[in-house]
């Protein structure tokens, strides 16, 4: 379902070229839309329970009268979310009002575009552009604006330094994710996102799948660099120091609330999404099934390419409950002193490996 | 250098070992599950021993209990009472002293005494209740007590009823029986 594909189709695309491209943009951006919206309602139910469930604790179960969170509390985010709905949406006097009400909607947007070049499957892909990985690396770091000015605008000293700090922490994290991508980009030969999955059809001596993270040393220690410095883009718990609840309340966004609290909330977890499906797509074989030729066909690829994004998803609910934050000066140490020359040594490593092995 | 390398290799080392705990945790979850479903589930209560019997205890201000089978409908419980709690309705029955199976009816309490009135309604309401004990001093043939402590030969002690719904908290001791049924008993002079 490619953008073009429906441009092309449509009938009347040679008289009114915008009316078809806005329209054929909006039919592929509302089922993203609702995608994201559900996906995050799962996540969250998923992060309540794993979480618990790693404190010994049994989580939201609901066991009230009438439709009270239902059985084992299921319909505790939908109630989370209309909570989140119907609360005053509040904006402080003294805020800068347009930047304080544009940031939300910068973030998500962040997050949502990127969507645009995630292969979900063979053809499942709203736009497959030649330079797909580079356009969600672009896209992808558009949030830290949008968390800057949120910062910023609400004129409150917690809120401009998680701000800040988240600032700095993106900016660095984005290097070493770019550089590992780079040494994937070297292997394959391609940025299209497409072209880098069927680069990674087949097997390696007819046992392993021909995925790029086994495809030798350097990338599997790449594969693990992206995803690291992909949890930190997400502001994720262990390096969620632009929103450290015991040290800034809540960082960036502590005078949000309602739903533009929520477009944060759901951003954050689209922005999870998105970093697991590029690291599925990029070192984990992307909709290629793990069992050369076992339900290989195009409708089980979206199966395949959900659940590896969702276990990486669950990776990220897994590393939050076990570890504690980090300090912003040893976030920067890692980044700065180990990632970064690790993956300056894997670009030299996948170069002479290409060069001799393949 | 072998620092760096170090404190690289203790790092992943740590995560991974953090990481199999809580994993551990996650999958043994039935097992070891701390949680209490309280209203479900609920901890044994533990021996209680200040040095004397349960029944030696004068006053235990729990949950009231009626025995609506040796009620006789006298209404002194809900005159004393400080905040109205309790709503009694009663009519005068054809007969004195007579059962009447038809609407769970005793004639004669436990105490010999024969019942002239049917009680069609005895509402508590422990929501208001104070738990001052008045209403059961006054009662004539000692129907309504509070739960447990003196009386756990009568009745267990209840002191949680825990409930989702304040309506649930209006307790209903009356036979719940419709009006038509009661009115064929009742008295004719009424009538």
């Amino acid at each position: 379902m490619t953008v073009d594909n429906l441009i092309n189709w449509f009938p009347f695309g040679a008289e009114w070229p915008v009316l078809t491209f806005v329209t054929a943009v909006i039919i592929c951006a509302l089922p993203v839309f609702l995608f994201i919206a559900v996906y995050a309602l799962v996540a969250i139910y998923a992060e309540l329970k794993v979480s618990s469930f790693m404190q010994d604790k049994v989580g939201p179960m609901g066991q009230g009268v009438g439709l009270h969170a239902w059985k084992f509390g299921i319909l505790q985010p939908v109630a989370d979310a209309l909570k989140l709905i119907l609360k005053e949406d509040i904006i402080p006097d003294l805020a800068d009002k347009k930047l304080f009400v544009m940031a939300p909607f910068i973030v998500f947007v962040g997050a949502f575009i990127s969507f645009a070049a995630l292969p979900f499957g063979q053809n499942i892909i709203i736009a497959d552009m030649n330079i797909g990985i580079f356009y969600i690396l672009a896209v992808g770091s558009l949030s830290v604006i949008g968390i800057i000015l949120a910062g910023w605008s609400s004129n409150n000293k917690w809120s401009l330094y998680g701000g800040m700090r988240s600032a700095a922490q993106i900016i660095s994290y984005e290097i070493p994710a770019g550089l590992s991508i780079i040494s994937i980009v070297m292997l394959t030969g391609t940025l299209s996102m497409q072209g880098i999955i069927e680069f990674q059809s087949g097997t390696i001596w007819g046992v392993l799948p021909n995925w790029i993270i086994f495809n030798n040393p350097f990338s599997f220690i790449a594969f693990f660099i992206f995803f690291i410095s992909g949890v930190a883009e997400c502001n994720r718990t262990p390096f969620d120091i632009p929103e450290a609840e015991s040290e800034l309340v809540a960082g960036a966004f502590t005078e949000y609330s309602g739903m533009r609290y929520a477009f944060f909330f759901l951003s954050e977890y689209a922005e999870m999404f998105v970093i697991s499906a590029i690291a599925v797509t990029a070192f984990l074989g992307g909709w290629n099934s793990p069992i050369s030729g076992f339900m290989n066909s195009s409708g089980w690829g979206v199966f395949w390419f959900m659940l590896k994004s969702l276990s990486l998803i669950f990776l990220m609910i897994w590393f939050r409950w076990t570890l504690p934050r980090l300090r912003v000066d040893q976030l920067m140490s890692i980044c700065w002193k180990v990632f970064l020359p690790f993956s300056l040594v894997n670009i030299f490593g996948v170069g002479i490996w290409s060069l001799l092995v393949g | 250098m072998y620092k760096y390398f170090n404190n690289i290799f203790v790092a992943i080392s740590s995560i991974l070992k953090g990481m199999s705990i809580t994993w551990r945790h996650m999958i043994n979850i039935r097992k070891g599950n701390v949680t209490l479903q309280y209203p479900e589930e609920r901890w044994p209560r533990p021996e209680r021993d200040i040095g004397f019997d349960l029944d030696s205890y004068n006053v235990i201000r729990s949950r009231l209990q009626v025995d609506i089978d040796d009620c006789i409908g006298c209404l002194k419980c809900e005159r004393v009472c400080p905040v109205q709690c309790i709503k009694i309705v009663t009519t005068k029955a054809e007969t004195k002293g007579e059962d009447l199976p038809d609407i769970g009816h005793t004639g004669i309490t436990s105490n010999g005494t024969k019942k002239a009135l049917i009680v069609s309604r005895f509402d508590i309401d422990m929501s208001e209740c104070c738990y001052c004990n008045l209403c059961v001093y006054p009662c004539p043939e000692e129907c309504i007590y509070m739960t447990g402590g003196p009386n756990s030969h009568k009745h267990p002690i209840d002191y949680e009823f825990s409930q989702y719904d304040r309506n649930d908290l209006i307790y209903k001791f009356a036979k719940d029986v419709d009006d038509e049924k009661i009115s064929k008993y009742v008295s004719k002079k009424i009538k």
